[in-house]
């Protein structure tokens, strides 16, 4: 066990040390595409807790980005009777407020299960872009929030897009921790009996409404963190910025990267963000096949390309994150069907 | 964490002092962000007529021996990748100009940053008038086509000149495209502002608009005006030709392609009114014309993946009319490129005979009259082809 | 907006409207409720693979054929690529946790998507359904006779599915699978097959639903996307194992959500997803199950 926590540590530290060191040797640009990365890999850390650890499926977590990156749009722009926040402080406020959100989620989450609960998330998905809509007062409608582009503090000499990486980064590090030492703890062992057999879970008396509303409020926050840091990256808000596909990448990031696997997440942000923004490079590639000539410029080709990979990716690794995630459905599946 | 940010303070990415980033001797580099993917992608055709017609221009010597380059990104109409995209576009393909960038929001948020790294934004894709109109807080902006508000003013102006009693009822994508449109006619109809009996918005996640057209028409309106994009405009037809309604309808110039106005029941189509800038290469009327000529013989000979579907595809015209205009604008900028002599030259164009609008249309600004295409006709739907009418009018606000 | 005075002739147009409305995502539903029934996944590709056999019955159209020419034709193409779909794509993953699945669909969803734009193009088209266009007077209300077809096909399509699962050996072999597919295999049903006659039969639903809403609201590759979100909020409110409720639920969902963003201008067009949503949470709170859906409770 204590070499097992070396490792990690030592593994840990590693990753610190590259994150730190990276933007010597980058672009600047990349530094900004990293950030991105980063911002995806916070959101998919929040959803693990949720889906990997209690086992509740969420298809609708853009929708808590999305609160997330109004919460500081708001804050920043329209500020509180007129006091402009800056950008910086709004973050921990939008995790906050996008935590609550959860909370509020999870408690009409107990009732539902397995894809009735990841429908009705999905419906959160769908139904949330309208209401910046409706209420454009407050939050700016389809125009959508202007924000002060992102500028280092305290007069820091460095660019805009490495100190959107730093904070980023810095903020997902500190957020993994957090994650490490929730699983690790007596909440976080709940949470798995919860995921492996509620009936088990609670014959042990643990209190399920308790640890599966925590899961979401938890989840959420991690996506409000990461919606604000977007917001701020994009110095612009509005529902075309969290749309719904935003929480399918979300899921498709999960499932890919792993549930439980560090370096897993971080890779499926990675897909996440360079399926959308690197297409051309992809379908270079794949033209190297025989026969195949496409242009990613064609409308058409950029969907077909994701939808291929996404299919290969999970027809090759159809576990993703190895066992977890069929030791995260099979107790749900198994509320349904009977076993012989 | 400070130290080791203070400690790898780094500068502006491979900072090569370059006289005007994306103007060497023999090339300029443009760049633009529209959708390719998603509910928008056919609008991303706009690029892919530009692209054709760069490759043209080039074959012909380029702007002063100098070969544009078009680098053009998906962001599948979503403002945060057209973000990513004109970040990278700036820091990474390091273009001389962001050009013909596709959609209100998108431009809206990239806006602030190109003005702020003094990048012109030109002849955005997109009819909101804020782009031409507030050039004091955003110099380095210029719009192009006819804002939607003045296209709503001149039907409103229209239907109060030539319908008796006009009771008119509006069906308006509830967003800033169709709320434009609505704003304008309200403008237009003056002192009249009470002929409209009833408007109903709908949003752009609707299956389907017969509710809303139904509510409209138990307002017994006498004119119809149909503030729909693509599919919503069609369905609108649909529904009044089921419902029995024969109003007087106005359509939107975007939704009123000659493709699209043939396959509504004709019944409801006959006697529409809508306006028209460009040459839409489905027309009837256009079809011997040189301009379209010209225009399928560049798509066909430098279009990357076209087909003969795209040879009758309005938005490949309207990419090279743009392209067309960003040609004169480069000439006139001179020899000696520069991001501020550019600027000068889009502020102080008078281009003629854009072989992609209609005829008689004057491309012309001012640096304090920033829309380019002000021009427009009038134009009437029978016999299965619009029939333009009248003298060229203004929409310039 | 103005909403304009209340007059019984509008509401039953607005009726008739949400009715149409309804059985359009009922049809779908079916489809989403019968691959759930036989493989407990939910297809998020079903949209774009109607869409797609819509455009197949298009293209054959285009080339000369009449409706009731092609019609055939396009159902035994839908049948055979749903079983394909299942056999090539969803076998390899069927023992994968349901999420891998899942994002198996949406990989399909994508690439039918962009398949369609690069074959067909982007541009609307118009499809020439089985009905005509003529209105009738109902009461001094104008119903289209192309609604009362769309409404009829779909209560007929329910009640066919439910002759087929309660009368026929395949219907029969079909249930068993889904509820036990362990002692399915044991009495001699080939269960992977099954699955895919599964998927063959949604496709099938699916290519119907399309070619009926085509005519109304004009065929584009992205024509079933918004009507897709409506079909599974339609089935979850039947019930994700009830094809009953699935056209129950679509007709239910259709007519309160026309009427609501009618009637209600606070709702408007804007807020008739999530009101849809509330809706049916709150239903899902009473009824875990969906109206006429079934589930297991867990009692400790």
């Amino acid at each position: 066990m204590k070499a097992k926590l070396v490792l990690e540590l030592f593994g840990f530290a590693v990753l610190a040390l590259i994150v730190a060191a990276l933007p010597r040797f980058i672009s600047d640009f990349r530094a900004r595409e990293l950030a991105i990365v980063g911002m995806y890999f916070i959101a998919l850390l929040g959803l693990s807790i949720l889906t990997g650890y209690s086992g509740q499926i969420s298809l609708g977590h853009g929708a808590f980005m999305a609160i997330g990156g109004y919460t500081t749009a708001i804050l920043s722009v329209d500020g509180i009777y007129g006091h402009q926040i800056r950008d910086l402080w709004t973050i921990p406020i939008a995790g906050v407020i996008a935590g609550i959100a959860g909370l509020l989620v999870g408690v009409p989450a107990l009732r539902l299960s397995g894809l009735y609960l990841a429908l009705i998330t999905f419906g959160i998905a769908v139904s949330f872009p309208q209401l910046p809509k409706k209420f454009d007062h407050l939050f700016g409608g389809t125009t959508g929030k202007i924000l002060n582009l992102a500028k280092p503090p305290f007069g820091l000499s460095t660019t805009t897009n490495n100190w959107m990486y730093y904070l980023t980064w810095g903020i997902a590090l500190v957020l993994l921790v957090a994650a490490s030492l929730l699983v690790r703890s007596g909440a976080g062992r709940a949470l798995k009996a919860i995921r492996d057999s509620e009936v088990a879970a609670t014959s042990s008396g643990i209190s399920l409404a308790r640890y599966k509303t925590m899961a979401f409020g938890i989840s959420a926050f991690y996506a409000g963190v990461a919606g604000s840091l977007y917001a701020i990256a994009n110095a612009y808000v509005n529902p075309d910025v969290f749309p719904i596909i935003l929480s399918i990448y979300l899921v498709v990031g999960l499932a890919v990267g792993g549930l439980d696997s560090l370096i897993g997440l971080i890779a499926g942000a990675g897909l996440i963000y360079f399926l959308q923004n690197h297409a051309d490079t992809v379908a270079g590639w794949i033209n190297h096949l025989p026969a195949l000539n496409l242009d990613p410029k064609q409308p058409g080709i950029p969907s077909m390309i994701f939808g291929v990979v996404l299919i290969v990716v999970m027809l090759l690794l159809p576990t993703g994150a190895g066992g977890l995630l069929r030791r995260v459905f099979r107790p749900l599946t198994g509320r349904i069907y009977t076993r012989s | 964490m400070c130290a080791i940010v203070g400690a790898i303070a780094v500068t502006s990415a491979g900072a090569r002092p370059v006289a005007t980033p994306g103007v060497s001797a023999t090339e300029i580099h443009l760049g633009s962000s529209v959708p390719l993917s998603g509910e928008a992608a056919i609008a991303g055709n706009v690029a892919r007529g530009i692209e054709a017609y760069f490759k043209y221009v080039n074959d012909k010597g380029g702007v002063f021996g100098r070969k544009i380059t078009f680098t053009y990104l998906d962001d599948g109409y979503d403002p945060g990748r057209a973000v990513n995209n004109t970040i990278r576009l700036i820091q990474q393909e390091q273009v001389f100009a962001v050009f013909s960038s596709l959609g209100t929001s998108n431009n809206l948020a990239v806006r602030k940053l190109l003005n702020d790294a003094k990048v012109p934004q030109l002849y955005v894709s997109s009819g909101a008038t804020t782009f031409g109109r507030d050039y004091k807080k955003y110099p380095w902006t210029i719009g192009y086509i006819p804002p939607y508000s003045e296209e709503g003013e001149l039907y409103g102006r229209y239907a109060v000149k030539n319908v008796k009693k006009p009771k008119i009822a509006v069906l308006y994508q509830n967003d800033d495209y169709g709320r434009d449109l609505l704003a304008g006619l309200k403008r237009g109809l003056g002192s009249k502002t009470k002929s409209i009996v009833a408007s109903v918005g709908y949003d752009p996640t609707s299956a389907d608009v017969q509710p809303q057209v139904t509510q409209l028409r138990a307002s017994k309106a006498n004119v119809l005006m149909v503030f729909a994009f693509g599919k919503f405009s069609l369905q609108a037809f649909n529904a009044v030709s089921r419902l029995n309604w024969k109003p007087q309808i106005f359509v939107n110039d975007v939704s009123s392609a000659s493709a699209l106005m043939a396959i509504v029941p004709q019944k409801a189509a006959n006697g529409s009114i809508s306006i028209v800038f460009g040459k839409d290469p489905a027309a009837p009327i256009w079809r011997s014309d040189k301009g379209i000529k010209l225009f399928q013989s560049i798509l066909k000979k430098y279009g990357s993946s076209v087909n003969s579907r795209d040879l009758q595809d309005g938005y490949f015209t309207a990419g090279m009319a743009t392209a067309y205009t960003m040609v004169t604008t480069l000439k006139k900028a001179g020899k000696n490129l520069t991001r501020q002599s550019v600027m000068n030259a889009a502020t102080h164009l008078t281009e003629k005979g854009n072989p992609f609008v209609l005829p008689g249309i004057v491309i012309r600004t001012t640096p304090t009259s920033r829309f380019p295409l002000t021009q427009v006709r009038l134009q009437r739907w029978s016999n299965n082809s619009w029939h333009p009418f009248g003298k060229l009018i203004s929409a310039k606000p | 907006m103005l909403i304009g005075a209340f007059t019984w002739t509008e509401f039953a147009q607005q009726l008739a409207a949400g009715i149409r409305e309804g059985a359009i995502y009922a049809g779908l539903a079916l489809a989403i409720v019968i691959i759930y029934r036989s493989t407990r996944v939910i297809n998020f590709a079903q949209g774009e693979m109607a869409t797609f056999t819509t455009f197949i019955a298009w293209s054959l159209m285009n080339h000369g054929l009449s409706f009731w020419t092609a019609f055939p034709i396009v159902l035994a193409i839908a049948f055979t690529g749903g079983v394909a779909i299942e056999r090539i794509v969803i076998r390899p993953v069927e023992d994968a946790p349901v999420l891998t699945i899942v994002i198996v669909t949406l990989g399909l969803a994508l690439l039918l998507n962009g398949l369609m734009s690069v074959i067909w193009g982007g541009a609307n088209r118009q499809f020439r359904g089985p009905f005509s266009t003529r209105t009738i007077d109902v009461g001094g209300v104008p119903i289209s006779v192309q609604d009362i077809g769309i409404v009829l096909v779909s209560i007929g399509l329910v009640v066919l599915l439910a002759l087929f699962f309660r009368l026929t050996k395949l219907g029969l072999a079909l249930r068993a699978s889904s509820v036990n597919p362990d002692s399915s295999r044991l009495v001699g049903i080939r269960v992977g097959w099954i699955l895919a006659l599964g998927w063959g039969i949604a496709a099938v639903l699916g290519a119907v639903a399309g070619m009926m809403i085509a005519p109304v609201v004009f065929l584009d590759p992205n024509m079933m996307q918004t009507i897709l979100l409506y079909a599974f909020a339609a089935a979850v409110l039947g019930g994700l194992d009830s094809p009953i409720g699935a056209v129950v639920g679509g007709i239910l969902l259709g007519v309160t959500i026309t009427l609501l963003g009618r009637y209600v201008g606070f709702i408007g067009s804007t807020l008739k997803l999530p009101a849809a949503l509330m809706l049916i949470l709150v239903l899902l709170l009473v009824r875990p199950g969906g109206l006429f859906g079934r589930v297991v409770v867990r009692r400790v």
